[in-house]
């Protein structure tokens, strides 16, 4: 027993001259792990669309209940992200949230990454409420930002010619074309995967499809 | 009937049970408990076997002969099939042995999850149906995980294309049920869904114009199995297990259907079917799912209003109801209170009529009280309703063969589209329909006996009826009064001349009374067509029913009786609580024509103003005007003050339905700005008056006052209108809100009963007095309703604009031949006292000499009094015929 006491006031007598770690915060910050969870952002795409496509899972893997997400639907006018739906409306309240990373998991197509700003403080409650505009990262040089406008018209081989029967030719009436294709240049590694994927005039192909 | 049936033992992975004979496999083995995945089968469909989710290893222990089949040893034993077979279309055997725990099975469910997967496209997060997605909650029990199909291989299509205005197609995500199609052609009698293309091609197209062109679309995005039928109205609104989900009704027509209101953040996303098997199973029209828009329409007045100096300026509670009330204490001062009218709308719920009419009897003192804009007063349907109504405990979805169903004038599909699916379903149940209509209604190609009846006959027809039923012999009335007078009275008739004023065969009328002495049951459909176009001869038409209904000896049985297709959600709720003239009181139409000599005026949810050109003036005339609304309707500006009401989603209270069915519904929004409950309005309003009514604190108190004090209402309380949680429907990992729809129902309500239900009846009957068919210069008007008007409520969803129907003139072939004109043509139409041009529509069924112009529609706003005489009118070539 008196080991262990001997054992236990070294560690302490050894630290009582070791140099202090003072890091005079705010002028020096510590810097964080890799993996530190720390205030959200909403990701883009490399062509600027909003990667968010406003499918609440977020919100419903969130514990704390902190995600409030309203969709809407992307039109070729005004055009945030791939496909049909985006975020009108995401807002994260930062009281309630406890950092636990679980929307970031949720999340189907890598929206919402937990980043390592933690300096979140702030006089209000209101405050506290980040919006879409303060989650959201700018778009990357170059890229346009959202909302975009879709030029191109729906590539023939998304239609499917067998199936023109009883309908007239090009879209029906009042209809929305909600098919995203972007420029060659412009697309994405998501969306040119999407693109390929939805390419089915080729036979099967092994390796391309691994590669 | 259940306990009728034969029943046969089966047993379910080794597990012995007795189901009916002839059960199909998928529910006998709902009796243990298990659940076997479907996707083309559904309960209220016919089985196709069209997606073979569902096979499962069947077995024989019994021999042909009954004898148990024995191995050599002599030991029972099971004879399994050499194949699965789909559970949905196969029926039980006795001794039959069903097995779905072996790998066999599980491996066949696992496959045909992986081909349905093969061509989906999997967006799940961005699909409407995520969350309440059979394709998803099957593939996460029983599908792979894992596909061996390249994802590169996917079969796509353009994302969703519009069937309609209402109804999203995204085929991709299509697996080909049918049950769509099968909705459309079976339920809704309306076969404009079909099937295009073949093979990985295949898709869902519809062939009408306008496109998808149903009441009860909708429907089908409930029972699609997968995200490929979404609605316009709840497309990326939110994230089905977001919304709060609360019990509520159908707010437009008088069936009461269930109900579920999804809200979140303060506003309605969807409307969703309660499943109710009394009152309209699992289904409601696209009216009732996709109306609910006027609850959060920009124009809701969210503040009291004071007339000054021609303006109106906002107001508060106490002001506003200190200056009525004052107002209204100088009206009694200085001209009675006689001098003072109330229009009750029939929307409102019971607990607002009940201290609204105690305010005007008790408080104020006058008898000029009515409900009724949209069904003539006076006809004494009231009372008929009270002597034999539809038993209570009845259920129109066990009609079958057997019953007759004699409707009189009905337009279903248009006024109570629910109710048209269960008559359907009666019918091809086996059911018989008579129908008289003098034009062509929906329900026409569902009857076997239609009959085409002179419009204004409809009394003279029931009167021949009763004539034929008696025969020279006096049937046994039992201790009902004025039986006597009643069996002389008829006796008078004169078979021939009154089957001439009918304009009906002989052979027709024969028929109909064959019908009557075979049925099991006879439920009688009143139209609001026949009460108005009997017009003087309406009271005549409800005596001589409540006396069929009596001679033939059904009046009190189980699932027989009058149902009146009343106009409104609780146009019978608002009658039970007084809200009719009574001692001598002013009718509405004596009210608004000016006959009642009234000063001063208090109107609840109704808009005479617009629906009656003529009553303007005198409101214009009247020293005060009080309006309690939703919206600033054209009699909201006419009045001195407005009093905003809140909307049935912001309130919690009860309505009766045509079945007398009274229902709760529960609050789901706070009201719009300072509106407020119509009943608290009127609560406050008393204590302005000085009335003061302890104890009416919550719609809960006011239920117990109406408990305690109406007498039909003995009991129904608040506590005793929601009963134990029933389940019709058995689902798929006991999910109650399944595909959108709600299978549990707390809220089912309680029936009053009629008297005729008595041990002892003892109503009165009376001798239908018939009156001459009036008859006059021109056309005779049959005014039609159409779904979606105009009305204040159902005009404030944009959704259905492209559906609502613009004005029109029907006429029968030959008039219109004689007149020269084809379908499409402009006539002139002048019809009390006034001018429209309207395209004519042939329609066939259609008696000569009547024409049919549609209420509440646009360029035609003629809707002149009901009740009180029969409306004729002159039609005129607008453009010169085509040269032939
Ligand atoms: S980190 Fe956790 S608590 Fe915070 S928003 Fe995400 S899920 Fe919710
Ligand atoms: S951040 Fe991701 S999970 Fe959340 S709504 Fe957007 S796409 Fe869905
Ligand atoms: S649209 Fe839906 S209901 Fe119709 S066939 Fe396809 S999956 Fe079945
Ligand atoms: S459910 Fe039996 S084949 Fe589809």
């Amino acid at each position: 027993m008196l080991d262990a006491m001997i054992k236990g006031f070294g560690t302490t007598l050894k630290t009582m001259f070791r140099k202090p770690v003072t890091i005079s915060y705010p002028e020096v910050k510590r810097p964080v792990f890799e993996r530190f969870r720390g205030r959200h952002e909403l990701k883009r795409h490399d062509n600027g669309l909003e990667r968010c496509i406003g499918c609440s899972l977020c919100s419903a893997a969130c514990p704390a209940d902190a995600i409030y997400v309203v969709p809407a639907e992307n039109t070729n006018e005004a055009r945030y992200s791939p496909g049909e739906r985006y975020a009108e409306t995401y807002e994260i309240n930062m009281l309630r949230c406890i950092f636990c990373g679980y929307c970031e998991e949720a999340c189907p197509v890598d929206a919402i990454v937990l980043e390592h700003n933690y300096e979140l403080a702030s006089y209000s409650r209101e405050a506290m409420i980040y919006t879409k505009d303060m989650l959201i990262v700018p778009p990357p040089p170059g890229a346009e930002g959202t909302p975009q406008q879709s030029y191109a018209p729906p590539p023939q081989f998304m239609e499917n010619p067998s199936t023109h029967m009883n309908r007239a030719e090009g879209p029906p009436p009042g209809g929305r074309i909600t098919t995203y294709v972007a420029p060659e240049e412009k697309v994405s590694a998501y969306v040119r995967r999407s693109l390929l994927d939805a390419d089915r005039d080729g036979v099967i192909d092994d390796e391309e499809y691994r590669s | 009937m259940a306990n009728e049936q034969e029943m046969v033992t089966i047993f379910v992975n080794g597990e012995e049970v007795e189901v009916p004979k002839g059960t199909l496999v998928v529910e006998a083995t709902k009796a243990v408990d298990l659940e076997i995945p479907v996707f083309c089968y559904h309960p209220q469909l016919e089985p196709v076997g069209m997606c073979r989710m569902c096979l499962v290893e069947t077995g024989n222990s019994l021999n042909r002969d009954g004898t148990a089949m024995v191995d050599e040893a002599g030991n029972p034993t099971v004879q399994w099939g050499p194949k699965l077979v789909p559970a949905c279309t196969t029926p039980v055997n006795p001794g039959m042995h069903i097995r779905t725990n072996n790998d066999r099975v599980e491996d066949a469910w696992r496959g045909t999850l992986e081909f349905l997967l093969t061509s989906h496209p999997l967006d799940c997060p961005v699909c409407d149906k995520g969350g309440e997605c059979p394709l998803q909650d099957l593939t996460f029990a029983y599908g792979p995980d894992m596909s061996r199909f390249y994802k590169r291989n996917k079969y796509h299509f353009e994302k969703p294309i519009p069937l309609g205005e209402l109804i999203w197609l995204d085929r991709e995500r299509c697996i080909y049920c049918s049950r769509c199609v099968r909705f459309c052609e079976d339920v809704a009698g309306d076969p404009v869904l079909k099937f295009a293309g073949r093979n990985r091609g295949q898709e869902i197209v519809t062939d009408s114009v306008p496109p998808f062109d149903s009441y009860f679309s909708g429907n089908t995005t409930d029972i699609c199995p997968v995200g490929a039928l979404t609605t316009e109205d709840f497309r990326f609104k939110a994230r089905v297990w977001e919304l709060t989900n609360v019990p509520s009704l159908d707010p437009f027509d008088a069936v009461g259907s269930n109900i579920m209101l999804g809200t979140r953040a303060d506003g309605i996303k969807r409307v969703m079917p309660r499943q109710n098997d009394w009152v309209n199973g699992i289904w409601i029209s696209d009216k009732a799912r996709f109306g609910h828009h006027f609850v959060g329409s920009s124009d809701r007045l969210t503040t009291p209003l004071i007339k000054e100096n021609g303006e109106f300026r906002d107001a508060t509670w106490q002001e506003a109801l200190e200056l009525v009330a004052a107002r209204l204490g100088e009206t009694v001062e200085a001209h009675g209170a006689e001098a003072i009218g109330a229009l009750i709308g029939d929307r409102i719920a019971n607990e607002d009529a009940f201290l609204a009419v105690k305010l005007l009897r008790d408080a104020i003192g006058t008898p000029n009280i009515d409900s009724r804009l949209h069904w003539p007063t006076g006809t004494g349907v009231e009372e008929a309703v009270a002597k034999v109504g539809l038993s209570s405990g009845s259920n129109l979805a066990d009609l079958g063969a057997g019953t007759v169903i004699l409707a009189i004038g009905t337009d279903l599909e248009e006024e109570q589209p629910s109710l048209y699916l269960t008559v359907r379903d009666a019918v091809q149940k086996g059911a018989q329909l008579i129908l008289t209509q003098s034009r062509s209604v929906k329900e026409m190609h569902d009857a076997q006996t239609p009959l085409r009846i002179v419009p204004g006959a409809e009394a003279h027809f029931a009167a021949l009826l009763l004539r034929v039923l008696f025969n020279d012999e006096k049937p046994d009335f039992g201790k009902l009064g004025g039986g006597d007078e009643l069996y002389d009275g008829i006796m008078t008739l004169h078979p021939r001349e009154t089957l001439n004023q009918t304009g009906l065969s002989p052979e027709a009328v024969d028929d109909v009374v064959a019908a009557l002495g075979n049925a099991s049951n006879l439920v009688v459909l009143l139209g609001r067509e026949a009460v108005v176009n009997a017009g003087a001869n309406a009271p005549a038409l409800v005596d001589a029913l409540v006396a069929l209904l009596a001679a033939s000896g059904k009046a009190g049985q189980l699932n027989s009786g009058l149902l009146p297709l009343l106009p409104h959600n609780n146009s019978q709720g608002v009658a039970d609580m007084g809200a009719l003239p009574s001692d001598g009181g002013a009718t509405s139409d004596a009210m608004l024509s000016g006959e009642a000599g009234l000063r001063a005026m208090w109107i609840i949810a109704s808009d005479p103003a617009a629906e009656r050109a003529a009553s303007r003036a005198t409101l214009e005339a009247l020293d005060f005007l009080v309006v309690q609304e939703l919206f600033m309707t054209e009699t909201a500006q006419l009045a001195d003050v407005v009093l905003p009401a809140a909307a049935f989603a912001e309130r919690d209270g009860t309505w009766t339905s045509l079945m007398r069915r009274v229902q709760r519904y529960e609050k789901a929004l706070e009201p719009k700005g300072a509106a407020l409950p119509d009943w608290q309005i009127v609560r406050r309003l008393a204590a302005a008056l000085g009335a003061d009514w302890p104890g009416c604190y919550t719609a809960q108190d006011v239920a117990a006052e109406i408990a305690k004090s109406v007498k039909a209402y003995k009991g129904m309380t608040y506590d005793a209108l929601r009963g134990d949680p029933v389940a019709w429907t058995k689902n798929a990992f006991g999910h109650h809100i399944y595909s959108g729809t709600s299978f549990l129902n707390a809220w089912y309500g309680q029936q009053w009963a009629t008297e005729a239900e008595g041990r002892r009846p003892k109503y009165d009957l009376a001798t239908p007095a018939l009156q001459e068919i009036e008859r006059g210069d021109g056309f005779r008007v049959i005014f039609q309703n159409k779904q979606y008007d105009n009305g204040t409520l159902i005009a404030r969803t944009e959704l259905l604009d492209g559906r609502r129907s613009s004005g029109f003139v029907k006429m029968s072939p030959e008039d219109a031949a004689g007149l020269g004109i084809v379908w499409g043509d402009p006539v002139h139409v002048r019809v009390d006292g006034r001018d429209s041009t309207l395209p004519v529509i042939i329609d066939e069924a259609l008696v000569r000499g009547a024409i049919v112009l549609p209420r509440q529609c646009s360029d035609v706003n003629a809707t002149p009094a009901l009740g009180t005489t029969a409306q004729f009118a002159t039609v005129e070539r607008a453009v010169e015929a085509m040269p032939a």
